[in-house]
């Protein structure tokens, strides 16, 4: 471990230090003896895995917690912060991963709201926010609902809102989990121009590429304590993960095909109808046909339908049209249209929802107790209407040594695991019933690095053997890298394909976004496909819906089924 | 070794606490604490209470299971009241009116009684999966209507037989009923605690054992995670109904077949709702509902030692209403207590392993 | 949402237009004795069937009654209530004041008193028997048919102790029965109603739908038709048969009284223990009469606050009964008990006090004269 000064900042006054950080929860260390330098007018950008503590550090620092041990200083002075409301008289903002707006109050409401002592509610607060809406990259009317915004304006109203309340150290919590590339591009474009300006930011991440991109310095958190301080233009990302993991990653890009040309799954001409009785349809005609060895890839900005899609294959929800086929015994083609979950589950798919607390777990039951559920109608756990606890056990075990579940046995709780280590079972539970086909919703949704490298290489090694994979996910470089065919979906309809070979992160952006649809293919200027966006959010309750569920949730938080 | 501190360190508290807070109540009103626990204590050792005690327990055993396999997927079956008051008047017509060979016949009106008592339940199952409505309106209206159909099938004009002021179906024949188990001038044990008893395992084994208990407790543990491990929460809530109202249907034959042969306007009611008790008591698992019907019944019958001491009796209605509240209570905190020092435990037992994680890693 | 407000309002205009009749009710009562043009049955006092003669001279002859020379201070009484206990104003009541009169005229040694709970299984009233008489309580006196198991189960078991039933006929050595004739008592308050009603239409309100609440119904029945057979009668029971909580619910009296009195009925006759409470505050309200039951309710505490509506009440002489019974026990003259408490022995009755009666007495002792001379006789069944 070492300790590198970036160079460039390393004259200017600290705007904030935290020295020997220490926070104890009931049976966890969540801080211990962390220790933060953020100088003023940097970009500090603070990585680390799930539970490496960044959210309890950055807490304390919004004063949110009080911590057990360790000082706070800012602008060179002690402070103690009893609540929130103490860090932002020091000036220190927060922007909350989960927005923190009342969708029925105007833009300008928002932002006043609980702040009207400032510049109380008249000419001078609108001056006021006109000012920090042009230095922040709001370009919206001020008077509008907040519900007819996308999430990149959602995000910009709570930069104000924080700067409105005298910010001058910006806290940015995952900001870019929500954001499509795009997006995230705009919001650099801006954080740069602010910190022009003299704000200071401090970027909680755990996007590697975007830290090297932003960041002036990287503080890498680990197991609650830090591992050390970096220039981020200096060190590669996968230094940087190598550094938050602690150990050698394996190497992702190994690519030879395994399609192979017998089907699997097919869907024909799949529509769903909306639950709210209208015309609307959450899925509009889906027809394609996944094969024995290929990952196919759903890309899509959430709350596009793709809930929807896998909910409908896997038969919790009833299509209004259209068939589901998957290959039975025989290699024919079976319609799966009147079979139940059990039965779907009986013919062969496997199923790892994008929300496992809810689908995928029994929190409080034990691991083998947790092998049970989807496989209880199956050999080995059924012996017919009797549960073999023994296989059970044994199977659990077996899995927890081959994805490395990381537990002292298969009698704890499912809740006492981290959420990586849940995910790893479920993965492992899903495979070990030997599925023709893998529904796979999220797979890497809030889980470390380590478990998502080792996600990924079961799900390869699976692909290997002739499994068959529909995979949605929110992050592109995971569609591109485990894809071998990836389709847009956008508003319950597939409206492109793409070759993962081919393809970059930015073009899918695009498309998810609709924008590439636009035929005159001028670049899109900064700002400009938010704003389309925002127009077609106005145009279709559906995509307003997306605006407002687009909670791309990384820490233990997901965003609910609707 | 601490799964039997978190399973039995809870109610044991809550009774202490209950104890405690009862005394306290007895010293407010001026009685003597010591005289009253003493008398329920000594109650125990009277042959005739013991034997009323158990006979009690039985049908709280039974009334206990019918509404925790309700509980088990969190449905709250408050119509236990109703399923098996209905299910006792169908089957005392039934079993007065046949004439059959003895076992055949008791075993003939148990059937009925659990029939009749899963038909009633119906009515809410079908209700609440075809129509959406909770089971906690429905059943209470039901109840309601139990009582109205009882009073109406047990009148004289109907199947009802008058003595003197009292009404009650024609007496179940010699063959009809359930033998006890006698302990002289100390009373008869009810033989039907052997079926309770049988009832229990059959509880505990579906439970734990079955495709259709593990479906069960997912469904009550996370519906969705259920569903999507296909259990059909539709499925599920019929079944469920069903069986608990026809555990329900035996409530009353402990006493039907044991005792009083007939039933009747005396009847007792109110047994469905010392199930809802009893069910939280025993935490829904089935050796704690024996104990909790246990402790209920032994309770019950201190009413009566307590008033005969000149001590007021509702210090025992005082005493059950604490014992459960503070049995959740003890049972929510040991919990999360568990929880917390499991995860605890396993952040330990891995903290040996990322120790070199912690060194490793340069730049 | 619309709907039920829609259904609320039709509700709101049907209480009103009741509150209406209601008033109009009360403008004819303060009115000249209403003799008015409205026309019909409806708002008319009964015309009344010629009673039969009374009596000369029709003195009550209890002297019988008192404690005499007989010493009962060797006796330890022991008093199972049904579910109410000693406060009910009623029944239960009745028989504690007939061991109180035991003990303050005849020296009862030592009496105690145990109750029973609303919901209690048999073997609960069961041991609360056994209990007393292993005590040494002797005689144990339960009061109510819901002992009626538990006497023939635990009174074998103990030969020595002398059991009495209130309210139920048992064989037995060592058991006697302290049974009443409530529908002779019941006609008279049927007769008294029906002489009261200003609208010619009465109504009945029972605790819980039992035999024994059904004699007091056909009693009243019968008298109210005797007395004016033209007469309109309302029936209720609070709970059927097997739910005891119609004796202990005076909300639901009070419900069920309410509607009796908005149908019309301006004089009620409750059976209905302590649920009887509501029925008067009910008749109070609307500024109607009441009957009470069991014991004079006039003059019960609890009810001063509504004892300007109880007209009379059905005594059901259970203190007498008991006190009887306690009185021949020590004189260890058994035999002498009345099968039967009949209006021929002053167990059954009713009461004077508050004078809304007393310029009918000619008439009701007429018809009681009939009924024990064997000329009416009384059905215990509802028609």
């Amino acid at each position: 471990m070492s300790e590198s000064t970036p160079d460039g900042v390393q004259d200017t006054p600290a705007a904030v230090v935290l020295s020997g950080i220490t926070k104890r929860f009931p049976g966890v260390v969540a801080n211990d003896d962390v220790n933060l330098t953020v100088r003023e007018g940097e970009v500090h950008a603070v990585c680390g895995e799930n539970g490496a503590g960044k959210s309890t550090l950055m807490k304390i620092l919004y004063g949110m917690q009080p911590p057990d041990e360790g000082t706070i200083e800012v602008a060179g002075e002690r402070v103690q912060f009893r609540g929130p409301q103490d860090a932002i008289r020091a000036g220190i903002g927060m922007v909350h991963q989960h927005f923190m707006l009342a969708d029925n109050l105007t833009v300008r409401e928002n932002v006043l709201l609980g702040a009207e002592s400032l510049h109380g509610i008249g000419s001078a607060a609108r001056k006021r926010i006109a000012e920090l809406a042009e230095s922040s990259g709001l370009r919206v009317n001020p008077d509008i609902p907040l519900e007819r915004l996308g999430v990149a304006d959602r995000q910009r109203v709570e930069i104000v809102k924080v700067l409105y309340r005298g910010a001058r150290i910006v806290i940015l919590d995952e900001p870019t989990a929500v954001l499509v590339p795009q997006e995230v591009d705009d919001l650099f474009e801006t954080v740069r121009r602010m910190q022009a300006q003299g704000y200071t930011f401090i970027f909680i991440s755990h996007k590697l590429d975007e830290v090297r991109e932003i960041a002036d310095s990287v503080t890498v958190l680990r197991r609650g304590t830090t591992v050390g301080t970096a220039d981020p233009k200096r060190i590669s990302s996968r230094e940087l993960a190598e550094l938050m993991v602690g150990s050698q990653l394996p190497n992702p890009e190994t690519r030879e095909s395994t399609v192979t040309s017998t089907a699997v799954l097919r869907l024909s001409g799949l529509s769903l109808a909306a639950d709210d009785g209208s015309e609307r349809r959450v899925l509009d005609d889906i027809s394609f046909t996944v094969h024995a060895g290929e990952v196919l890839g759903i890309a899509g900005v959430e709350g596009n339908g793709q809930t929807e899609l896998v909910e409908t294959i896997m038969g919790l929800r009833k299509a209004s049209a259209g068939r589901i086929e998957l290959s039975g015994a025989d290699g024919e083609l079976v319609d799966l249209g009147h079979a139940n979950t059990r039965q779907r589950r009986e013919a062969g798919i496997g199923y790892i929802p994008e929300d496992r607390s809810r689908y995928g777990l029994l929190l409080t039951e034990s691991l083998w107790t947790n092998r049970i559920l989807g496989q209880q109608s199956r050999p080995p756990i059924a012996k017919g209407q009797l549960i073999d606890r023994e296989a059970a056990r044994s199977s659990a075990v077996e899995i927890v040594e081959d994805y490395d579940v990381r537990t002292p046995n298969v009698d704890v709780a499912a809740a006492s695991l981290s959420g990586g280590n849940q995910q790893k079972f479920i993965v492992g539970r899903e495979l070990s019933g030997n599925p023709a086909l893998l529904v796979a919703a999220h797979p890497t949704r809030g889980v470390d690095v380590g478990a998502q490298a080792l996600i990924w290489e079961q799900l390869r090694a699976a692909r290997r053997q002739g499994l068959a994979v529909l995979l949605v996910s929110a992050d592109l470089d995971e569609l591109i890298g485990l894809s071998d065919s990836i389709r847009v979906m956008l508003r319950g309809r597939l409206v492109s394909e793409a070759d993962p070979s081919t393809v970059t992160p930015s073009e899918l952006g695009e498309a998810m976004t609709g924008v590439s649809e636009i035929h005159d293919a001028v670049e899109p200027a900064a700002g400009a496909a938010t704003e389309n966006d925002t127009d077609d959010a106005a145009d279709t309750g559906e995509a307003a819906d997306t605006a407002t569920d687009e909670h791309a949730a990384d820490d233990d938080t997901q965003g609910g089924k609707r | 070794m601490s799964v039997l501190r978190t399973r039995l360190l809870p109610p044991v508290l809550a009774i202490a606490f209950a104890i405690l807070l009862c005394s306290i109540a007895l010293v407010i009103s001026g009685a003597n604490p010591f005289a009253a626990m003493g008398a329920m204590a000594g109650q125990l050792f009277e042959g005739t209470t013991a034997v009323d005690t158990i006979n009690s327990a039985t049908v709280y055993y039974l009334v206990g299971l019918a509404v925790a396999i309700g509980f088990q997927m969190n449905l709250f079956n408050i119509g236990v009241e109703g399923q098996y008051r209905f299910a006792a008047i169908v089957a005392a017509i039934v079993g007065g009116a046949l004439n059959l060979p003895p076992v055949l016949h008791a075993f003939v009106i148990i059937v009925v009684a659990a029939l009749a008592g899963a038909a009633y339940a119906t009515i809410p199952a079908v209700l609440k999966v075809t129509r959406g409505v909770h089971e906690v309106i429905s059943t209470i209206m039901l109840n309601s209507i139990a009582g109205g159909l009882v009073a109406y099938l047990v009148s004289v004009d109907q199947f009802g037989v008058q003595q003197g002021n009292s009404v009650s179906t024609e007496p179940i024949p010699a063959s009809g009923q359930i033998p006890g188990i006698s302990f002289g001038a100390a009373g008869t044990i009810f033989g039907f605690v052997v079926i309770a008893g049988l009832l229990g395992f059959g509880y505990w084994f579906l439970l734990t054992r079955t495709r259709f208990g593990f479906e069960l407790r997912a469904s009550g543990l996370s519906p969705t995670a259920a569903a999507a491990g296909g259990v059909s929460a539709k499925k599920m809530t019929v079944i469920t109904l069903l069986v608990s109202g026809a555990v329900a249907g035996l409530v009353a034959m402990p006493e039907l077949l044991g005792r009083d042969y007939a039933y009747g306007i005396n009847s007792t009611t109110g047994y469905g709702f010392t199930g809802i008790a009893v069910a939280l008591l025993g935490r829904n698992h089935p050796a704690g509902i024996a104990f909790g019907a246990l402790l209920w019944a032994w309770l019950d019958k201190s009413a009566v030692s307590l008033d005969n001491i000149g001590i007021p009796k509702e210090i025992t209605t005082i005493m059950q209403g604490t014992i459960v509240l503070s049995v959740v209570v003890a049972y929510e905190i040991v919990r999360r207590a568990e929880l917390a020092a499991e995860q605890r435990r396993v952040g330990r037992a891995l903290a040996t392993e990322p120790a070199s994680v912690r060194e490793g890693g340069t730049l | 949402m619309r709907r039920s407000r829609g259904a609320f309002a039709s509700r709101l205009a049907a209480i009103s237009f009741v509150g209406v009749l209601a008033l109009a009710g009360c403008a004819k009562d303060t009115g000249d004795g209403g003799d008015n043009a409205s026309g019909g049955g409806q708002g008319q006092p009964c015309e009344l069937a010629d009673p039969p003669a009374a009596p000369q001279g029709s003195e009550s002859n209890t002297e019988e009654n008192d404690g005499g020379d007989v010493d009962a201070s060797d006796l330890k009484v022991g008093l199972a209530f049904d579910v109410g206990g000693r406060g009910d104003a009623s029944f239960n009541d009745a028989a504690a004041a007939g061991v109180d009169r035991a003990e303050e005229e005849l020296g009862v040694a030592d009496s105690k008193e145990t109750t029973a709970a609303a919901t209690e299984s048999e073997d609960a009233k069961m041991s609360r028997l056994r209990q007393m008489a292993t005590d040494g309580f002797n005689p144990v006196i339960a009061v109510g048919f819901a002992y009626a198991e538990s006497v023939k189960k635990v009174a074998p078991q103990f030969p020595d102790t002398q059991f009495a039933i209130v309210d139920e006929s048992l064989d037995g050595d060592n058991v006697t029965s302290l049974v009443f004739a409530e529908e002779q008592g019941s006609f008279l308050a049927g007769v008294a109603a029906a002489y009261k009603s200003e609208n010619c239409h009465v109504g009945f309100v029972g605790g819980v739908n039992t035999p024994l609440i059904q004699k007091f119904e056909a009693g009243f029945i019968q008298g109210a038709k005797a007395a004016a057979p033209d007469i309109e009668i309302e029936r209720d029971y609070l709970t059927p048969a097997g739910d005891l909580s119609g004796f202990n619910d005076p909300n639901k009296g009070n419900v069920k009284a309410a509607g009796q009195l908005n149908s019309g009925a301006d004089v009620l006759f409750h059976a209905a223990g302590a649920s009887g409470k509501g029925v008067f505050q009910a008749a109070k309200s609307k500024d109607a009469l009441a009957i009470g039951v069991d014991s004079d309710q006039y003059k019960d505490k609890t009810l001063a606050d509504t004892k300007d509506v109880i007209m009379t009440s059905m005594i059901k002489e259970v203190d007498v009964a008991v006190f009887d019974f306690i009185k021949a026990m020590a004189a260890d003259d058994l035999d002498s008990l009345p099968e039967r408490f009949d209006l021929a022995v002053n167990g059954v009755g009713y009461s004077t006090s508050g004078g809304k009666v007393d310029d009918i007495t000619e008439q009701l002792d007429g018809y009681k004269q009939a009924i024990i001379e064997g000329d009416i006789k009384v059905s215990d069944k509802p028609e």
